[in-house]
């Protein structure tokens, strides 16, 4: 069976990056084949998520990079969960691709844009197919480094002031993340998530290793995992970052590169350390319950605390902001708490129901904050276009003059708010579904104070920016079509969403159980390498 | 016990080096706070050495018959070091280009006035 469907939309990400990177002296050329390499890159995930086939079977591919076998060499890994997370950032990628074509000046572009873009791409798709965690600390950098001089992009004071917080922050977590790495083969003997899944599953058969130091160093790992979601604790770089740079590369920011730290938390945590189990691990307060996930139920109370402390904290903070980046950028961090939330109920559910339920939860509110998010970010980045600010002292009355990108930010706002039929709805539905069945009263109070904080700080932004008479700067200015062609394009998306919502939940019960299916995943990616061993080197 | 004497030195040398970069990163001057953090993710690569052990012989040269006898050392880690080593170039040349712009911007390196003026 041909697999090599698995690369891709890395080799399409590549060329596109390496392609723009040799145009750019040559400012439409460049725009345009960065456009094509985009469509391209979402023509090569439709593929890939086609071959996985989520709604159907789901079945799980590997991809032996060069044909070394699986727990040696490096093996990309497409399965249902990968496919879901791709398939969205995909189309969110797209989007940014097109406004930024319009938005990013005409020396921007010129300064390298585009290939840093398809360069963050690449390593955000890396990081979703890679089967190997010393690989994903490789796709996290490509990842980072891109996103570095994006934050930087425009160079001045408050810029190079965010990304230097940006930078030092995130370069003590890869090393961070090195020792965490380093620790766990050392400890486990490989690095593969296979072949790790199996081991931590049961040390006795693979040289009688201790797990207690897997755990420690797996907590370690999630620190740095917790960093790139901006979850509570690791938040505080997020709002400066987020303002500092242009308006799509924090629409990709927060609507993708964010959910690679969560796709991370949910790969090795569901489906890689589930099956260990700790015994004789007592720490106070917290009850380890018998049977095989003891380390995934450690994690549970952590995810919680992290996600409560963060939907409080992002709520009050952005019900206190002056402008509507900064707004955003708290209520993103508010927002990944939601998504985090009903993952703490999977960690610690006991019945495979609810577990499938928490992840998919998860899932389908990431996809919702993916699309609701950047179009936020864009429409923000609209206005800023348009008007020359986005404090709210100097806006206005936008609804009048701008009466699309309004519609378009309202949208956004009601699909993060929850109503229905918008896709958000669902996601706010299924996270309060997951806490009430486990019978989580706090889980429910937290997300409910959450959920009012969200309506309180979208009801305080639209009301001073965009009803109300129109302010002096508003009224001067003009959006530009294009501009708002493409917030409304991804209005209409999260609208076709929440109707069409059936499909997405398919896919997203799909992603939770490849994310629960340790064994699928095992065999599929070691049984996968025996047979293309077996089957000789006439493969290719 | 000789096998794990280098691994025991080692770990000292480690924790040192590790103090010495938090101390660093703890700093108000930007330009130490880059050497902090490159400090750190050496000793990282230094620790991710050290993980492989020490009790065999040479990996490719010890793999034909002079190595007769005891197993090589991991050469994975090697590898895995010599990856982050080559990431770890690419992001300090790229802080300590940003310090340089930081200063360029603000007039000063020092983190104190940088938080003022915001």
């Amino acid at each position: 069976m041909s697999q090599q469907f698995v690369i891709a939309p890395l080799l399409v990400g590549l060329v596109t990056a390496i392609a723009t990177l040799l145009t750019r002296r040559f400012g439409r050329a460049q725009v345009t084949l960065s456009l094509l390499g985009g469509l391209g890159y979402v023509a090569a995930v439709a593929w890939l998520v086609s071959s996985v086939d989520p709604l159907g079977a789901g079945n799980v591919v590997s991809y032996q990079l060069s044909g070394w076998q699986a727990p040696f060499g490096i093996t990309l890994v497409a399965d249902p969960l990968s496919a879901f997370m791709l398939a969205f950032s995909a189309v969110v990628a797209l989007a940014a691709l097109v406004f930024s074509a319009s938005y990013v000046d005409s020396f921007g572009q010129r300064v390298s844009y585009h290939p840093l873009f398809h360069f963050m791409l690449v390593g955000v798709t890396g990081s979703f197919l890679t089967g190997d965690i010393f690989n994903l600390f490789v796709w996290f950098e490509v990842m980072l480094m891109s996103s570095y001089v994006l934050v930087v992009f425009y160079s001045g004071p408050e810029h190079t002031r965010a990304a230097l917080h940006y930078v030092v922050l995130n370069l003590v977590g890869s090393a961070v993340m090195l020792l965490a790495i380093g620790g766990i083969y050392s400890t486990t003997g490989t690095l593969n998530m296979a072949d790790l899944s199996r081991r931590v599953a049961d040390p006795a058969a693979y040289g009688g290793f201790s797990v207690a130091p897997v755990l420690g160093l797996s907590a370690l790992l999630f620190a740095v995992f917790a960093l790139k979601a901006g979850l509570a604790p690791f938040q505080f770089w997020v709002p400066a970052a987020y303002r500092a740079a242009p308006a799509p590369v924090s629409a990709m920011l927060a609507g993708v590169v964010k959910k690679v730290g969560v796709y991370a938390i949910i790969r090795v945590y569901f489906t890689v350390f589930a099956g260990a189990a700790i015994s004789g691990l007592s720490l106070p307060g917290l009850s380890v319950p018998d049977g095989g996930s003891a380390l995934l139920s450690f994690y549970g109370p952590v995810l919680f605390l992290m996600a409560a402390a963060s939907i409080v904290v992002g709520g009050l903070g952005a019900v206190g902001r002056d402008d509507i980046d900064g707004l955003l950028a708290y209520s993103s961090i508010g927002q990944v708490g939601f998504i985090v939330l009903p993952l703490a109920i999977a960690a610690t559910a006991t019945s495979q129901e609810i577990r499938v339920l928490g992840v998919a939860a998860a899932l389908v509110y990431a996809l919702n904050h993916g699309f609701a998010k950047s179009l936020l970010f864009m429409a923000s980045g609209a206005v800023y276009d348009a008007v020359g600010t986005e404090e709210f002292p100097d806006l206005g009355g936008l609804s009048e003059t701008a009466p699309w990108l309004s519609a378009g930010f309202f949208v956004g706002a009601l699909a993060l708010i929850g109503i229905p039929p918008l896709s958000g709805f669902f996601g706010k539905l299924l996270v309060f579904d997951a806490a009430g069945r486990t019978g989580s009263t706090v889980g429910i109070a937290v997300a409910l104070f959450g959920a009012i904080l969200t309506i309180a700080y979208f009801s305080r932004a639209w009301n001073r920016g965009f009803w109300g008479e129109p302010s002096l700067l508003v009224q001067h200015g003009e959006a530009r079509f294009s501009l708002v062609a493409v917030v409304v394009a991804l209005a209409l998306a999260i609208a076709v969403l929440g109707v069409g919502f059936d499909v997405v939940m398919r896919a997203a019960e799909a992603g939770a159980h490849a994310a629960l299916d340790r064994q699928g995943y095992i065999d599929a990616v070691l049984s996968g390498a025996e047979s293309a061993a077996t089957g000789g080197g006439g493969g290719h | 016990m000789t096998a794990t004497e280098p691994q025991f030195v080692l770990a000292v040398v480690l924790g040192t080096l590790f103090a010495l970069g938090t101390f660093l990163v703890l700093r108000r001057d930007v330009v130490r706070v880059v050497w902090g953090v490159t400090i750190i993710s050496q000793s990282a690569n230094v620790y991710l050495v050290t993980m492989g052990g020490f009790a065999g012989g040479v990996p490719i040269l010890g793999h034909g018959g002079h190595g007769g006898g005891h197993a090589a050392t991991d050469p994975l880690v090697q590898a895995l070091v010599l990856t982050a080593i080559v990431i770890g170039f690419g992001t300090t040349a790229f802080a300590l280009v940003l310090t340089y712009r930081v200063y360029e911007e603000h007039g000063t390196i020092d983190l104190l006035e940088l938080g003022d003026r915001a």
